[in-house]
């Protein structure tokens, strides 16, 4: 009996559209929560999105369901936003400076997170996380809201497991602050 | 206690939240947990933080997936259509091959005996099995690898002209 992966697999190679509804339904939310994460805006993700199929079934064959979907899935979304972003020469995902935030950038409107905010802590959380640098926030949203390894998130990003561990160790330290002192 | 013994602990907290933290390390962070305030107050406002960044509900356009599964129907086609040829190519290719060691096989074994029943040189019978059998197959096997190349070309001058 083929499992789930080996199924996808072959659902993509095949081009089976059944297949494909089945993944959109799935992983849509998810997909579009990692690229507002990575780019730090809500407008321009749907078209990512959708890119980000257009290549999953393009590149299909290359997955050759041995090993989980969502690594491959969400590394071909990160390639689609990184190519987008070198496009429109907005700013690189490479962190360049030591506190690992940036400026936050000039907007017309509330954050894409400030918008999303539903509870307390997400209010006080999203305050920060506009202003911290993408490869942070793309490392926060991996680990805690993905619940992907080390590992599966090094092979995502292409780079090494300790640059990645140090990602989300700065990340949690920037948004530490805004509950110092207080218990839950 | 000093400064730098909770920094430690700490940074044993983030590593455990980071997923990096063997057994061994961790059962120590527990039994420190259970003994100092500082760093029961850094894991809690790590996992705050956390906790926060589980609450967010971002807004989804409800037609994005009609408009991503549409987009994705003619290239899905697409994909199915060259299933078959696929097939196909490899059967041409498996095809030739055999051809190609069947043909040098036929000289070998059969080359003196043809020539006889025809009254014949062995040589003309080689040229023979070379131009009308060997060859062509080896051509077929070669050009093999362009044949998708030269499909995909043909699929997109289609395509131009819709």
């Amino acid at each position: 009996m083929e499992s789930d992966t080996q199924q996808i697999a072959l659902g993509l190679r095949q081009g089976d559209v059944v297949v494909l509804e089945a993944l959109v339904e799935q992983y849509q939310y998810r997909l579009v929560r990692y690229l507002i994460y990575l780019l730090g805006r809500r407008d321009g993700v749907d078209d990512l999105v959708q890119e980000t199929w257009l290549r999953v079934l393009k590149r299909g064959s290359s997955y050759d369901g041995q090993s989980r979907f969502e690594p491959w899935l969400f590394r071909v979304a990160r390639n689609i936003a990184v190519d987008a972003m070198r496009k429109r020469r907005m700013f690189s995902l490479d962190s360049n400076d030591d506190d690992g935030v940036r400026p936050a950038p000039a907007s017309d409107g509330p954050s894409p997170f400030t918008l999303a905010a539903r509870t307390e802590d997400a209010q006080r959380v999203a305050r920060s996380l506009q202003t911290l640098e993408p490869v942070f926030r793309e490392a926060l949203v991996l680990r805690f809201q993905e619940d992907f390894s080390l590992q599966e998130i090094s092979a995502i990003v292409g780079a090494p497991v300790s640059t990645v561990a140090s990602r989300i160790y700065r990340g949690l330290a920037t948004l530490r602050p805004q509950f110092k002192g207080e218990t839950a | 206690m000093n400064i730098d013994h909770h920094e430690s602990f700490q940074h044993l907290i983030d590593e455990s939240l980071a997923g990096a933290i063997s057994a061994e390390r961790e059962q120590s962070l527990r039994e420190h947990l259970g003994t100092c305030a500082p760093c029961q107050e850094y894991l809690s406002a790590s996992n705050r933080v956390i906790a926060g960044l589980g609450g967010f509900s971002f807004e989804v356009d409800p037609t994005l997936n009609a408009r991503v599964l549409a987009s994705l129907r003619r290239p899905a086609q697409r994909v199915q259509s060259a299933q078959p040829r696929h097939r196909r190519w490899a059967l041409i290719s498996v095809a030739a091959v055999v051809l190609t060691t069947g043909g040098s096989f036929v000289d070998l074994q059969f080359g003196r005996l043809i020539a006889s029943v025809f009254d014949i040189q062995r040589m003309q019978v080689q040229q023979g099995l070379l131009a009308f059998w060997i060859l062509p197959s080896l051509c077929v096997l070669l050009l093999f690898p362009l044949l998708p190349l030269l499909s995909k070309a043909g699929t997109h001058r289609e395509e131009r002209t819709l």
